[in-house]
């Protein structure tokens, strides 16, 4: 059944004279527990699609529906909420904030939420954990290597433990021994039933995936079914306290 | 972790941007809250330097004005007056409810008499009360101090060929003449002046007084009250408040506070300005991190209280700081501006600080409207 659908789906920058049409007529499904990988050449619509994907901005034209909900009504603000309980994002530089601690970035998501300090504190050290960061929650990411700060960056994707997690060339910033143990870590999480969404340059990537999607000026050029070549224990992401 | 300590948290990391905001709304409030309070201690101590500065209130005997004719011929008129006003008057005007109020109460006598030779107006007053009653009087040689002594008006004095050390002859007694008054424009110029009783007995009336003038500190009472109240007093007499007197110091007060008050918003309006273009920049500069922020779910609304909460801590800091270094500096400087002793004044803390963190968060709505309406996009375009 499908999770993510495009149906038809144009987006154009730009006005009369300088319009650029980033992606023309695309439509695409993504089934639940998916793990698609997306790639193309510069240029060629993958970013826009992954902000359309992660419900970052809205299609100029076209139908746009993520786990059962129409997108395309809504406003600026409500995207922002759906995102925040529906999407993680991890993306290439980390984006940590580098004046807080590993535990502060990962709590950050949370900083809306009606928890406690104690309880957002222990769902932040567990998804930490969770990440092999354990002993690591005081460190800024000035302390981190790019491994670990990626790591704090999928456990603040995880706090709200999305059903989708959307990555943006991950391991761009890595070295290959530690961007495949992030690959390990997002195979592990597709292991545990999350959705995910790769945009990458790697042809290595593309393999950890269960379906291949290329994108060639503005459009669908190919789509295939991957057999992961990797797939690794299961990993538990840890459940939201009264999810 | 919540929006507060969020905010907390970013202010540490721009220690110098902060310091930066704060001071525009520092010095501003600090400003304001050291004129306001000068202001406030000075426009008592103007007002009071004022008052004492001459008289304000006249008391006249009531005149009528009386035509005289004859047929169709008309002999102009006369004024006549109802009653003459006495020394013992002096007891009744002090008598009032609001008589703490009375700085002074300077009984005049005038009447032309003969001086050796020249019919000239005199005026008696009593010695004592000169120093208070006409400051402004410049005198060459001695100042009067005993009877039989004499002023003379600059102009009396040219007509009289006199100077200090003379003497002048009138009623059958010798006046010695003290000083000469310097020039002051007004009638005194042409007049001779000596002691109450002196003027008194050349003119035959041992108690006569032609006109009082009364200085009443004003600082809370409408000058209206005294002279209603003096009026009662003295139903023969008419008790009218030199207008220009009391409105040109009404008008240095206010124009004292305008001052004041223009300079603050002055002030207070580069600080604003201060509060707006730094956090401006803050937003240029965190596009990112607010595009982050908004990618993990954060609202517009919650963009908005990140940053009304940190321009809210550093408007709090530094309007308190500011108001507590302006009341410290208007209570050392106070004395400088003619207040007799600075004092701590709460109010203008208490306003300052209200304004300060006013000024902090409306300089940042347009900010933080901007930041709020940043996409999310942001932050995935600047990988």
């Amino acid at each position: 059944m499908s999770f993510i659908t495009l149906e038809n789906v144009s987006m154009t920058y730009g006005s009369n004279g300088t319009r650029t049409t980033a992606l023309s007529g695309v439509s695409l499904s993504i089934g639940e527990g998916e793990y698609a990988v997306i790639t193309g050449e510069s240029g060629s619509g993958k970013s826009t699609l992954l902000c359309l994907l992660g419900g970052l901005q809205l299609p100029t034209e076209g139908r746009l529906v993520i786990a059962g909900t129409d997108l395309s009504t809504f406003s600026a603000d409500s995207l922002a909420g759906f995102r925040g309980r529906t999407i993680g994002f991890v993306f290439q530089a980390y984006h940590l904030l580098p004046y807080l601690t590993a535990r502060e970035n990962v709590m950050v998501p949370m900083a809306t939420d009606k928890k406690s300090s104690r309880e957002k504190v222990e769902r932040a050290d567990v998804l930490l954990e969770s990440v092999g960061l354990s002993g690591k929650e005081e460190r800024l990411p000035s302390q981190l290597s790019g491994g670990e700060c990626q790591r704090v960056a999928i456990a603040r994707a995880l706090v709200h433990d999305p059903p989708i997690l959307l990555a943006d060339e991950p391991t761009g910033n890595l070295d290959s021994a530690t961007g495949d143990q992030i690959l390990d870590l997002f195979s592990e999480l597709h292991g545990a039933g999350k959705t995910i969404l790769m945009v990458t340059h790697n042809h290595w990537n593309i393999e950890r995936g269960t379906r291949s999607v290329l994108l060639r000026d503005g459009r669908i050029a190919e789509d295939n079914p991957l057999r992961p070549v990797h797939r690794a224990s299961r990993l538990a992401v840890p459940a939201q306290a009264g999810a | 972790m919540n929006i507060r300590k969020l905010a907390w948290k970013n202010l540490f990391r721009r220690k110098s941007r902060a310091l930066f905001t704060g001071l525009g709304i520092f010095l501003g409030i600090g400003t304001f809250v050291a004129i306001s309070s000068i202001t406030m201690r000075m426009e008592g101590a103007v007002r009071d330097k004022l008052d004492k500065f001459g008289a304000n209130i006249l008391v006249t005997p009531r005149t009528e004005q009386l035509s005289l004719g004859f047929g169709d011929i008309s002999l102009g008129g006369t004024q006549v007056a109802h009653a003459q006003l006495t020394g013992t008057d002096e007891k009744s005007i002090r008598s009032i409810s609001l008589s703490e109020r009375l700085r002074m109460v300077v009984p005049y006598f005038l009447t032309a008499a003969d001086a050796s030779g020249k019919n000239l107006v005199w005026m008696g007053i009593r010695p004592k009360d000169i120093a208070e009653s006409r400051p402004w009087w410049k005198v060459q040689g001695a100042e009067l101090s005993a009877p039989g002594e004499i002023l003379l008006g600059s102009e009396a004095a040219v007509a009289l060929d006199k100077g200090p050390g003379g003497t002048v002859e009138a009623g059958g007694k010798t006046f010695r003449v003290a000083g000469v008054l310097h020039p002051t424009g007004e009638k005194e110029d042409g007049m001779i002046i000596a002691g109450l009783d002196d003027v008194r007995s050349l003119a035959g009336s041992p108690d006569g007084v032609t006109f009082f003038e009364v200085a009443a500190l004003c600082k809370d009472c409408p000058v209206e009250d005294i002279v209603a109240e003096i009026s009662t007093k003295l139903p023969g007499a008419k008790v009218s408040a030199i207008r220009s007197v009391v409105e040109s110091r009404k008008a240095a007060v206010d124009q004292f506070r305008r001052l004041g008050l223009g300079v603050s918003a002055i002030v207070l309006a580069i600080g604003g300005l201060m509060v707006f273009v730094t956090i401006m920049g803050n937003v240029q500069e965190r596009t990112r991190e607010i595009g982050i922020l908004r990618a993990v779910g954060f609202r517009r609304r919650s963009i908005q209280s990140l940053l009304f909460w940190e321009t809210g801590w550093i408007a709090l800091a530094a309007s308190v700081s500011g108001g507590v270094l302006g009341s410290v500096a208007a209570f050392a400087g106070a004395p400088l501006f003619g207040a007799e002793r600075g004092r701590i004044e709460v109010v203008p803390i208490l306003v300052g600080t209200a304004i300060g963190l006013a000024l902090g968060l409306l300089g940042t709505v347009p900010p933080a409207r901007r930041a709020a309406s940043l996409s999310p996009i942001e932050a995935i375009r600047s990988l």
